[in-house]
């Protein structure tokens, strides 16, 4: 695609996406936050998989950020504000200490691994009951950031997944593509680049890690409370997997275009069938994974002769 | 002067020893031809020596300072570069893009000062069209590819693990010259890992030959293509 083109269709949605509560009602307002949430973990997904580690473990974080920021909201007596980046930190900072028992880890291992993390999380504050509220969760009784107001609550998450955007522009466009890809292609010859691979695994998983926990932050910010079984739930470590590979993979673009898509689709279906939406991710992963590895992107980038990121 | 040392070089695999007692110099300016039947321990030799894995006895100086167990990131930063008998290109990058690696990460470079000199190596190496991806590469140009990559370490021994390997004549002699114009240029201490003899006899100043991991011969080839134990070991082992 034209450069100056791109520009302009990417300016455009951001004028469009910031300008939105200006005349859309509460509830199309909503959706797109949603699809926003799940755009922005989508990308930070990705981010990771650059490097070839796939992540099941953003349910874990995102929820560990969703905990961080309401327990230092009711506990720590934070302002609302700070406890925004006080949850990304809390899950930076998790990553990184977790990172150093994990990131040596590989393939199926590794994804194994970051899926028990999130149950780990969860079983923990699940029991300490008197501290985190339990299984019955915990409510913000006041001090909700904005009031609620339902347009702030929009540009705060749509400043989560600037954000999430943000970053992975620079992950893209700096050092750490070319260390990625790297690794990603094949970790001895990285080495003999001079790629320190534990080091650069471990940015990119501190760096995707806090941005998962903002997004948790945010999550409960605009709902006002947090259980185990919602902020942990699986939809958050299925759906913006789907949404990435169903876009493309390896790039910002894809997963936004997917999320765009299957966000919108996810949103009926919840409606149609409120226990049975997992179930279509599932079969859209297994569907995408065996028929289109590269996501739509990568169809469209090889009908028109261009190159396309190579999954092996 | 001495730029790389093995001393008493070990490397055992479960029962098999691959490198066994291994003691030789690297010398500046020199390029030197590692041969040996298949599975005498060329590639083990080279991965020992360029940290991808540990030995189990012996030592490894590089410059006169113990790197015996230095990580391989490290010794690409501090001047070891290698290329590997298997081709590794980096599919998603470009051309010109998996040659600036190198001096990203062993040199530092910023992503301009790294595609700047990347593209002053493609030149040497005789590389054209660098935007192009690596699919659409020929074998020579991979090979190409790969040793420039290795150049960008900015480095001060190389080890090249069979980069003639499936060339035809022509690209071979193309890549004698290139190699020993490099070589002579950056006055390189090379180690090179070659089937075909009559590439050790172009390319090489000496030879060591090594045999189920042990070190049988050095000298010159003229000298060492008529020992008696080295004829035997090729033809032992019907190479
Ligand atoms: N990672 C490994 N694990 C077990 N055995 C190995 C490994 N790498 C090499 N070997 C064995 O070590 C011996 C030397 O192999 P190699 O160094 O590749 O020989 P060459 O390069 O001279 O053909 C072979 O017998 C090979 O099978
Ligand atoms: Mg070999």
């Amino acid at each position: 695609m034209n450069r100056n083109l791109s520009r302009i269709i990417a300016l455009s949605a951001g004028a469009i996406a910031i300008a939105l509560p200006l005349f859309a009602g509460d509830y199309p307002l909503q959706v797109a936050r949603n699809v926003m949430m799940y755009m922005a973990l989508a990308i930070t997904w990705d981010m990771l998989l650059r490097s070839g580690q796939i992540s099941f473990g953003i349910a874990g974080l995102f929820g560990l950020g969703a905990y961080a920021g309401i327990l230092g909201m009711i506990r720590g007596g934070m302002p609302a504000w700070l406890s925004i980046p006080f949850a990304a930190f809390v899950a930076g900072f998790a990553a990184f200490l977790i990172g150093f028992m994990i990131l040596r880890l590989r393939a199926m291992y590794f994804s194994i691994v970051t899926l028990a993390l999130g149950e780990i999380f969860r079983i923990i504050i699940h029991n300490l009951h008197d501290f985190t509220g339990g299984p019955e969760g915990i409510v913000i009784q006041q001090g909700v950031i904005f009031g609620g107001s339902s347009s702030k609550l929009y540009w705060l998450t749509l400043g989560g997944l600037a954000v999430a955007i943000a970053a992975s522009y620079w992950f893209e466009h700096s050092k750490i593509h070319f260390a990625l890809t790297a690794i990603r292609n094949n970790e001895t010859s990285a080495k003999s680049s001079g790629i320190d691979i534990f080091k650069w695994l471990l940015v990119a998983f501190v760096v995707t890690s806090a941005i998962q926990g903002l997004l948790g932050g945010i999550f409960v910010q605009s709902y006002g409370f947090a259980t185990p079984e919602t902020v942990f739930s699986a939809d958050f470590t299925l759906l913006p997997l789907a949404m990435a590979l169903l876009g493309g993979v390896y790039s910002t673009v894809g997963p936004i275009f997917g999320a765009i898509l299957l966000g919108l689709v996810a949103e009926w279906l919840k409606l149609k069938i409120p226990y049975g939406h997992l179930v279509v991710y599932g079969i859209i992963i297994i569907l995408v994974i065996l028929f289109m590895p590269n996501g739509l992107l990568g169809r469209i980038r090889q009908t028109t002769g261009k190159r396309a990121g190579r999954t092996a | 002067m001495t730029k790389l040392e093995t001393a008493n070089l070990t490397r055992r695999f479960m029962g098999l020893v691959a490198v066994n007692n291994v003691s030789f110099k690297l010398e500046q300016g020199e390029i030197l031809g590692i041969i040996g039947p298949n599975g005498a321990g060329k590639t083990t030799f080279i991965n020992l020596v360029s940290g991808i894995i540990m030995p189990s006895e012996g030592t490894i100086t590089f410059n006169g300072r113990d790197i015996t167990y230095m990580p391989a990131h490290e010794r690409a930063r501090l001047g070891i570069a290698r290329t590997y008998q298997l081709i590794h290109p980096l599919e998603n990058l470009n051309l010109i893009e998996n040659v600036m690696i190198g001096s990203i990460f062993a040199k530092g470079s910023s992503l301009k000062e790294a595609r700047r000199k990347a593209e002053r190596l493609c030149e040497e190496m005789g590389l054209t069209n660098l935007e192009r991806d690596t699919a659409k590469l020929t074998i020579l140009e991979i090979k190409k590819m790969e040793i420039a990559r290795a150049l960008a370490n900015e480095p001060e021994v190389l080890f090249l693990d069979e980069v003639m390997a499936g060339l035809n004549s022509d690209e071979t002699k193309d890549l004698i010259a290139t190699v020993k114009k490099i070589a002579a240029e950056r006055k390189l201490a090379v180690g090179v890992v070659e089937h075909v003899m009559g590439v050790i006899r172009e390319l090489t100043n000496r030879v060591i030959v090594l045999e189920s991991g042990e070190l049988i011969a050095e000298g010159p080839y003229e000298e060492v293509s008529k020992n008696p134990r080295v004829i035997e070991a090729y033809l032992g082992g019907a190479a």
